[in-house]
Formats: C-alpha cells, sequence, structure tokens
C-alpha cells in the first residue's frame, strides 16, 4: 500500500466521476466507432480493384522482367542469360514494352488531359477527404463542447514546455503538466487506437491514424497515384526509365549458380574445410580482377554474400516461409 | 528499380517477408494493448512504467524467438534482429493510451 499512499500525496486534485463517464469514455468509444465506419466507408468506395489495361500491365511486367533478370541469372546457364540478356535489352532500347511506342522521347502534352491520369488523382483525393474530414469534425466536437477540461492524470511527468500544448484552454499556472486536457486525451487516442483497430479490423485496416498524418501533410497527391507516377504526381517517361534499366542489365555480369557447386556439396555436409571454398573465392576473385577491370564495385562484394548464402545449402532456400 | 539488386536479398520473397512482419506487428501491438492494461492497474508510474514495457516487449520479443521462429530468424526475416525490434516504437503508443487509460480510471478517478 505504500506506492498508494505517495500517489495520494502528489494527487491533491480530484476529478468527478461524471467527467470521466460522460466525457473521457465517450470520447474513445467514438474514436473507436469512428474509425471502424471509416474502415467500411473506404472499403466501400474503393470497390472491386481496377484492372489496368493490357497495354500498361505489359509495361509494369516488361520493367519487372529485367529486375527478375538481374536478381536470379545466376540461377541460369551462361547461355541462357546472354540470350536473355540481349534480347531484353533490344527491346529496351527500342521501347517494344512501351504502352505506344511510336511516342519515342516526344515531351508529353498537358497531363490533365489524360483521363487516366485525371481518374487516379481524383480517387486520391478521395480517399484523404475520407481520412480528413472525419479526424476533423472530432477535433472540433472536442474543442467545442469539452475546451478546458482536465480529463486525465498522465502516469508520468513531462517538461514544463509541454504545458502550452497538453493544457490548452485551462488557465491554470501552477497545475502539474501531467494533467491533461481532453484535446491531448483525443491526440492520446488517436495514435494509440491503432492496436485496438488490428484487433478489431484485422491488419492491413484503413482506419489508420499514421496515415491521416501523411496526407495532411501530402495535401493532393495521394499513396492512391498508381505505379507509373512519380512522387510529385506528374506521370514519369517511360522510356527513360527503360533505357536505365537496360543500362543495369548490360552492367549485371553473369556468375553462375553451379560453379564449384561440388565443392560447395561437400563442405556442407562436412567433408571437405570450409576453408577451401574462401580460398577459391579468392583464386577466382584475383584471376577476374586481373582479366578484367570493367567489373562494378558490387561484384567484389557479391562472392561474399554468395558464399555465405550458398555454404549453407540449397535447402535453405526453399526454407523462406511464412510465420 | 536503379539501385544494384544485392545478391543475398534474392533469397527471400518479399510477399513472406511482409507477410512476416504483419504477423509480428500485430502480435505486438496486441500485447504493448493488454502490457498497458497491466501497467495501470498496478498503478505504476514514470520510469517504472516504461521499464515495465520493455522488459514486457523483450519477453515477448524471446517468445516470437522460441517459437514463432523457432529459434532461426534468419528465415523468415531480412534481418535477423528484425524480430526484437519490429513495431516496438508503434507499440509504445498503444501501451502508453491504455496505461494512462487505466491509471486514470483507478487511481485518479475514485
Amino acid at each position: 500500500m505504500g506506492v498508494w499512499t505517495v500517489l495520494q500525496e502528489r494527487q491533491a486534485m480530484l476529478l468527478d466521476p461524471a467527467i470521466r463517464d460522460w466525457v473521457l469514455l465517450p470520447i474513445m468509444l467514438v474514436m473507436v466507432l469512428v474509425g471502424v465506419v471509416r474502415h467500411q466507408v473506404t472499403v466501400l468506395l474503393n470497390g472491386p480493384p481496377r484492372k489496368a489495361d493490357l497495354k500498361s500491365a505489359r509495361e509494369t511486367k516488361g520493367l519487372q522482367r529485367g529486375g527478375i533478370l538481374r536478381a536470379f541469372g545466376s540461377h541460369l546457364p551462361r547461355h541462357a542469360f546472354e540470350a536473355r540478356k540481349a534480347y531484353i535489352t533490344e527491346a529496351f532500347e527500342k521501347g517494344t514494352y512501351l504502352k505506344d511506342p511510336k511516342a519515342g522521347n516526344k515531351p508529353k502534352g498537358n497531363v490533365m488531359q489524360d483521363p487516366a491520369y485525371v481518374e487516379t488523382m481524383m480517387d486520391g483525393m478521395k480517399k484523404n477527404m475520407m481520412n480528413i474530414v472525419p479526424q476533423t469534425v472530432i477535433m472540433g466536437w472536442i474543442n467545442f463542447f469539452f475546451s478546458g477540461f482536465v480529463l486525465i492524470k498522465l502516469p508520468f511527468p513531462l517538461t514544463i514546455r509541454f504545458k502550452s500544448m497538453l493544457q490548452r484552454g485551462i488557465e491554470t499556472q501552477d497545475m502539474d503538466v501531467s494533467w491533461v486536457s481532453s484535446l491531448s486525451w483525443y491526440f492520446l487516442n488517436l495514435f494509440g487506437l491503432q492496436s485496438v483497430f488490428t484487433l478489431i479490423l484485422g491488419s492491413g485496416h484503413a482506419a489508420d491514424a499514421m496515415r491521416d498524418m501523411q496526407a495532411m501533410s501530402t495535401m493532393g497527391m495521394g499513396p492512391a497515384a498508381g505505379p507509373q507516377m512519380s512522387p510529385t504526381g506528374q506521370p514519369q517517361d517511360m522510356h527513360k526509365i527503360f533505357l536505365s534499366e537496360k543500362e543495369n542489365i548490360e552492367l549485371t555480369e553473369h556468375e553462375w549458380g553451379l560453379d564449384n557447386v561440388e565443392t560447395r556439396l561437400l563442405v556442407k555436409y562436412g567433408k571437405k574445410p570450409r576453408s577451401i571454398l574462401l580460398d577459391q573465392k579468392r583464386a577466382k576473385a584475383l584471376s577476374a580482377a586481373s582479366s578484367s577491370s570493367a567489373s562494378s564495385s558490387s561484384s567484389s562484394q557479391a562472392p561474399i554474400a554468395a558464399a555465405a548464402a550458398s555454404a549453407s545449402g540449397s535447402g535453405k532456400k526453399k526454407g523462406r516461409k511464412q510465420a | 528499380m536503379s539501385q544494384q539488386i544485392n545478391p543475398d536479398d534474392a533469397l527471400y520473397v518479399d510477399m513472406f517477408i511482409a507477410k512476416n512482419s504483419q504477423t509480428v506487428t500485430f502480435m505486438r501491438s496486441s500485447y504493448s494493448a493488454i502490457l498497458g492494461l497491466a501497467a495501470g492497474t498496478l498503478g505504476l508510474t514514470n520510469w517504472s512504467g516504461f521499464i515495465f514495457y520493455f522488459i514486457g516487449s523483450a519477453f515477448l520479443s524471446l517468445l516470437i524467438f522460441a517459437i514463432k521462429a523457432k529459434a532461426s530468424p534468419a528465415l523468415y526475416f531480412r534481418h535477423p534482429l528484425d524480430v526484437f525490434t519490429e513495431g516496438i516504437l508503434g507499440g509504445l503508443l498503444s501501451y502508453i493510451l491504455f496505461w494512462t487509460l487505466l491509471y486514470g480510471m483507478i487511481h485518479v478517478y475514485d
């Protein structure tokens, strides 16, 4: 009971239980309910996901194909890799996969006249309004009815600097900073109810307060902008992206994943010492360095990482699975 | 798209990684709310409350590490230490909310 007496000494202020029943709990309840409603409305508004048209799907997938070749090229034999490299670089260069291959480098017209672009933007606006309006309404409600209420005491002390923020509307100079007003309780809820929503609505819900904050700061262009939009909201020149991807592919060196696989297998089952692998790597790196100076900087570290990964065997690759 | 692809990353499936971290975040946020309820009921104040949170979430990390990740987090996460750090600060906000709520209900309002 020692803790309790200390608490009572420090408290020296009693709050009317009616405040708890009619202000503290209702605010929390309303915020939870509004979050739930908002989630449902967002689900309704979004409807079924819009289908991308064939051409733009081909555009993105073509780009992805380049990335996949770069990432997993080591699983292909050299001739297959080279064939794909040649084919993809040529296709990228010519812009075969572009939505409209003839447009070439011609500068785009006014983006506002592109109906697809306008539609994406409207979608983003709609979503942002969905986020901002309810929060503004709740904040107005709290400000209108409950401004100047001391609602609750934080269980931890804060510095005096927080006083103007946490006790806005309460003109008491000597009150401890840990007593906070209704508006701070609102903010506490705004950030802390995350877990409640996760429990009620499952993860990936649309009642996210953090997203609100981002939405307010980037008013207008939302995260709804499609993959072909840059952060500034302007559609990017896809041909340029293709060209840079082509350059990346050209820089990628082929390293056949089955190189000295037999040694690795023996090392894995402990038939040979691990140091053999390192020696081989070193010898290979030396010969590679002497033969070609054009290798990119990352390829010198790559063998080490690859050695670490492959030393533990191919079984591990299959083992990446869900918890 | 333009940055170099780390060959080690290629061994992981992005979808599974995202799912795993979602699972961990779910566990953490639920757990930190419950932890907050406990702290408020106990009437912890000041540092003891925060220390309680960090000890509690270290315990949860151990559980995740031992039970969910079966002591080999490298199979499920890009960085094995993610098991211990992911979602701790996000959980802290929920913790503070429920800590404050229960503390206020039990120890401030009579």
